[in-house]
Order: C-alpha cells, then sequence, then structure tokens
C-alpha cells in the first residue's frame, strides 16, 4: 500500500490531478468564508459581465455567479463522491461474489451485468428521473448508482477469476478460513488497484450523469448546484446573449474535477498495468538503454 | 457466422428487463401520471384517448399479469401507443421523424472518431514514451472524463455564437426544401458539423486509449518482430502487422460504448436544436409525454443491442479461433 502511495506520489501527472481535486473540495468545504452571502439572493443587475465587485459576473437573476460557484460546488461534488462510491461498492461486490462463487451464481450474475451494460444508461436515467418528477440529489445518486455499477462488476469479476485458484486462496480455504474471510482479507487486498480504478471512473461517470440530468431539468431546480446552474443559464439563453460566464464558471468546474480525476485515473491504470507506462520508470529504462547503445557503439 | 447463445441470452434478457422498466415503473411511482396526461391533452381527450392512456398505464381493473400480456401483445404489434404531446400522433410516429437524423449524427461521429482514435492510439503505442505518447495520451484520458454538455456549450459558443463560422441549430437551412441536390446535402453536413465534433472527443479519447493500450501488446508479438526483421517500412510493421490485429478491442469497446454515445448524442441535439430522437425526448420529458420516453428507451435499447449484435458477427468474421468456443 505504502509503496503504491509512493508511485502515485512519484507521477507528476497524478500530484497534478490531486491537487486539482483537494484544491476544489476546500473550496467546497471553506465556502461560507471565500464567499459569504447566500447564493440565491440577488445583488445586482442582470447578466452583468465580470467586475471587480462581482468576479464572475452575475446571472440573469442578478444573482453572484461567483457565489453560485462555489456554494455549487458542495453538492455537486459531494453527490458525485457518494455515488462513485456507491457505485464501486455495489460493483465490487457483486464482481466478487460472482467471481469467487462461480457456477450457477456467477452465471446469474453475470446474465444481469451484461445485461444492464448494453442498456443505453442515459434514456434509462431520464425514464426514471421523468416519472420520478423533480428529484433531489439523493434520488439522483440512487438513480445513477442502480443503472451503472456493471463495469465494475465485470472488471473485478475476471480479476476475481485469475485469482481464485491462486495457492494462497486455496490454502486459506484448506485451513477452514470461512468465505467472507477468504473474500475480504485475502482477495481484496489484491483487488485495490483495481478497486482504484473502478472508484475514480466511477465518480467522474457520477460527476458527468448528474451533471446531464440537472441540466436536463430533471434536478431540483432551487437547490444550487452546477448543474442546475447550467439548466438556469440555459433557459436564460444565456448563450445567445453573449454572457458566457454564466455557463463557463460552471462548464470550468466541471472540467477540472474531471480532468484532476482524469489525471489520477491514468496513473492508476499504470499502475495497475505497468504494460501502459510511459512515465519516469519507462523514460529512465530508455535513456539506460540507449546510453548502453552509445557506449556499445564507441566500444 | 457464429454467435454464441449465452451472448444471445444476455440481450434477450436486456430487452426484458427494458420491457419490464416500461412496464412497471409507471405503475409504481406515486402519484397518477395516467391524470397528469390526460389533464395534458386537455380538449383532445376523447374516450378513445383516455381509454388507449389508461390500459397502457395500468389505471384499469385488471389483474397484473393480464395487463402485462396485452401489453406485450401491443409491443409485438409495434404499437407504442399514443403521443400526449403530439395527439393523435403515434409514437411510432413521432420516433421515425428523428430516428434518421440521431442514426446520421452517430453514425458520422462514430466513423470520424473511430479513424482518428485509432491512428492516435497506433502512433502512441509506436512511440511509446516519445513526445507525441506522452501529450496525447492524457489528453485522451482527460477528453473521456469532459462530459458531453460541457464540449457541446464551449464549441456552440465559440464556434456558433462567437466565431459564427457555423449555423447553431436544426439540421439544415429551413429555407430550402429537403430533396436530393447538391445545395440540401451540403446544408446537411454544414448542419451537422458542430454536433459530430461535439460528440467526437469523448470517441477519439476512448478509441485511442484502448488502442494504445491493445497495440502495446500485440507490438510484443512475435510476427511483429518478423516483420520488422523482414525489413518492411515502418507503416507496413504499424498499420498492416500491429493495428490490424490490435482492432479487436477497439471494436468490443465501441458495442459497449453505444449507450454512452446515445447517452451524448440526447445532450448534443438539445444543446443545438437538432431534430434527433434526443431532442424529441428532451421535449417529451418536458411536457411529461410518458409514451415517447418509454418509446425512446425501447427504441435505444433495441439499436444498441442490434449493434452488439452486428459487432458479434463481425468478430466472428475477423477472428476465426472465436468459432472454436474458446472465448
Amino acid at each position: 500500500m505504502m509503496s503504491g502511495l509512493k508511485i502515485l506520489l512519484q507521477q507528476k501527472k497524478a500530484v497534478a490531478g490531486l491537487i486539482i481535486i483537494v484544491a476544489l473540495c476546500l473550496m467546497a468545504l471553506f465556502a461560507p468564508i471565500i464567499a459569504p452571502g447566500a447564493p440565491s439572493a440577488r445583488v445586482g443587475r442582470s447578466h452583468q459581465p465580470p467586475t471587480v465587485e462581482h468576479v464572475f459576473g452575475t446571472t440573469k437573476m442578478g444573482r453572484d455567479v461567483y457565489t453560485q460557484f462555489v456554494w455549487g460546488s458542495r453538492t455537486s461534488l459531494a453527490v458525485g463522491f457518494a455515488t462513485g462510491i456507491a457505485i464501486t461498492v455495489i460493483g465490487t461486490a457483486i464482481g466478487l461474489i460472482a467471481g469467487y462463487a462461480g457456477g450457477r451464481t456467477d452465471a446469474a450474475l453475470d446474465l444481469a451485468t451484461n445485461a444492464v451494460l448494453v442498456i443505453p444508461n442515459i434514456p434509462l436515467l431520464i425514464l426514471l428521473a421523468s416519472f420520478a418528477g423533480t428529484v433531489g440529489p439523493l434520488a439522483i445518486m440512487a438513480i445513477i448508482a442502480l443503472t451503472s455499477w456493471p463495469w465494475g462488476a465485470r472488471m473485478t469479476r475476471s480479476q476475481t477469476m485469475a485469482l481464485r485458484n491462486r495457492d494462497f486462496v486455496t490454502a486459506a480455504r484448506m485451513i477452514g478460513e470461512p468465505a467472507w474471510r477468504v473474500l475480504f482479507v485475502e482477495l481484496l487486498p489484491n483487488l485495490l488497484p483495481l478497486i482504484g480504478i473502478n472508484l475514480v471512473g466511477s465518480i467522474i461517470y457520477a460527476v458527468v450523469a448528474q451533471t446531464t440530468l440537472e441540466y436536463l431539468g430533471f434536478g431540483d431546480p432551487l437547490q444550487v448546484t452546477w448543474g442546475t446552474m447550467l439548466y438556469n443559464a440555459q433557459n436564460s439563453s444565456a448563450i445567445i446573449l453573449g454572457a458566457w460566464w454564466d455557463i463557463g464558471a460552471p462548464a470550468a468546474g466541471i472540467a477540472l474535477i474531471g480532468l484532476g480525476l482524469a489525471l489520477v485515473n491514468f496513473t492508476f491504470d499504470e499502475i495497475a498495468n505497468p504494460q501502459l507506462r510511459s512515465g519516469p520508470a519507462l523514460t529512465r529504462w530508455l535513456r539506460l538503454n540507449r546510453q548502453r547503445n552509445r557506449s556499445l557503439g564507441g566500444a | 457466422m457464429y454467435i454464441s447463445s449465452r451472448r444471445l441470452g444476455v440481450y434477450a434478457v436486456a430487452l426484458g428487463f427494458a420491457i419490464v422498466m416500461n412496464f412497471t415503473v409507471p405503475r409504481l411511482m406515486p402519484g397518477s401520471p395516467v391524470d397528469a396526461m390526460i389533464a395534458q391533452l386537455g380538449p383532445r381527450a376523447t374516450p378513445a384517448a383516455v381509454e388507449a392512456i389508461k390500459a397502457r398505464f395500468g389505471a384499469v381493473e385488471a389483474p397484473l399479469a393480464a395487463q402485462f400480456l396485452d401489453y406485450l401483445k401491443g409491443l409485438a404489434t409495434l404499437d407504442l401507443g399514443v403521443s400526449v404531446k403530439y395527439y393523435p400522433q403515434t409514437v411510432t410516429e413521432v420516433l421515425a421523424r428523428s430516428t434518421l437524423w440521431t442514426l446520421f449524427l452517430v453514425v458520422t461521429a462514430i466513423t470520424f472518431s473511430l479513424v482518428v482514435g485509432t491512428l492516435l492510439g497506433a502512433i502512441a503505442a509506436w512511440r511509446r514514451g516519445g513526445r507525441f505518447d506522452t501529450v496525447v495520451s492524457p489528453f485522451s484520458v482527460v477528453m473521456i472524463a469532459v462530459p458531453p454538455v460541457i464540449i457541446a456549450l464551449t464549441t456552440l459558443f465559440v464556434f456558433g455564437v462567437a466565431l459564427r463560422w457555423f449555423p447553431v441549430g436544426y439540421a439544415y437551412d429551413p429555407s430550402l426544401d429537403p430533396g436530393l441536390n447538391f445545395t440540401f446535402a451540403g446544408s446537411v453536413f454544414y448542419h451537422a458539423i458542430l454536433p459530430v465534433l461535439t460528440l467526437s472527443p469523448y470517441l477519439i479519447g476512448e478509441f485511442q486509449t484502448t488502442m494504445r493500450s491493445s497495440m502495446i501488446s500485440v507490438l510484443g508479438e512475435d510476427y511483429v518482430t518478423m516483420g520488422r526483421a523482414k525489413g518492411l517500412t515502418a507503416a507496413t510493421v504499424m498499420l498492416g502487422y500491429g493495428a490490424r490485429n490490435a482492432m479487436l478491442p477497439v471494436l468490443t469497446n465501441l458495442a459497449l460504448m453505444l449507450g454512452a454515445v446515445f447517452g451524448g448524442s440526447i445532450v448534443t441535439e438539445i444543446v443545438f436544436n437538432y431534430p434527433g430522437l434526443g431532442l424529441t425526448l428532451f421535449t417529451a420529458s418536458v411536457a411529461r409525454d410518458y409514451p415517447v420516453i418509454q418509446g425512446q428507451l425501447l427504441l435505444m435499447t433495441l439499436a444498441t443491442l442490434g449493434a452488439n449484435l452486428l459487432v458479434d458477427i463481425i468478430y466472428g468474421v475477423i477472428d476465426p479461433r472465436l468459432k472454436d468456443g474458446s472465448a
């Protein structure tokens, strides 16, 4: 685990990604300090461009975009992270059980996984959301989590199947360890890099899906989130009127969190699958190789 | 031609799941969607229309099993019910209008991205760790993580509103009459450029990433060394020996991504006011036109399943090893 963290911190991309994520989380956490005032208060004229007083400008309703941006990050990030965790837990549990149990349990779970995987997610989300009417963050979370676990389940299942017949697992079974102990103490630690990839990917997906649903108007329009900010901006035709700041702020926030997570995931991928590496390790090896060739050529 | 019965089983379950969702969700939800829909119909609510809506959404005195059977019978005869917003048009008519536009958009974007993405992936793998790889590969991963909403709004603002290079709505110039002539075809392409450019970054990112990792393992194979040893040009070895064999995982990934592509096209069509299935779905969801929303889910599920089946068939042709049932 320590060595994994060490590799992670050696990678410039991962560090850059982590810095972005931590900065955004800190902003959400300290929202009352860095952006005092209610995000839905009318503080200026309609669609004012950025000025010293309103650094990100104002919305059609005369609300301060900066305050909304800072406060909106709270729900957007919280729902994104919580949903990502929920997706990962469901996917990992189903994949572990299917891969370890084998036989009929596996056949049934694998069938369900593949079936949910091929059903287009967003139309399904829209069907559920439109019948539920306007939905709060919790309902959005539940809807996303219940429709998007199959990716993780598939990855975890195949990795578990590869590990299942290793000697250490057989040994643990032989000395009579109960199934839950084999699963959680023997197998789970070996799946950590995979779970990491799954978690980061799921958070990215959750942020995207949540934004999409809210942008389409299925969120609670009174809640200030990056998604509902986009929805309100779209409804007040901010883009056509040239009020780019109204759309730009939430869009930048979502793009930034996506960038941060993607950078971390790229490194996770390389840790789990060293073949893909192109970072320091490979560069060092290439340099070494070149020097060796040169010295050979010189000799 | 070979398709495993297991895959067919998966598709059957997926279709069944979509149908059961369509059937149960309106019946489980609190409040009555039926009343809302009848209210929405207003003066057009003839007894026949009310009856049709009631039967479809379970506001009738019949056991659930009988209702479900009726529902299945309706589906089998392609009767998806009537649209509430466009009554008396049926759902099938409403969907038929927009399907072609979405198909055009999605197929163009996939073809374009497949060529660009696999090429970028192949080159990145060929020069792994080089300057090209260290710039393009992380960029692809980032492209996957940026939501289509953001890309759509950005391209709309930059190229549509600020620079005014491209139109910001509709599938063709409304002043033209649809017909098979160059002016019309040109207008269709001109209007499709921004939506296609919006759909592509995600696809290119996915194709590039998959291609790169698949190509890296292929390049380690003996036949690639053999190709080099024969003194073939780098391009021949890279494309004819490496890329050709590395394409298989990309195809699998393409089948799995279709759902996400449809999701992306929904958002893109809404932002660019493009008259495809996504825009229809959006107007339907705003008007709470449940029959259309349901028909949409079924249609998109069927399309995804059909495309998966097609990929399975192509796979069997490209990779004869699959016929042994070993994979």
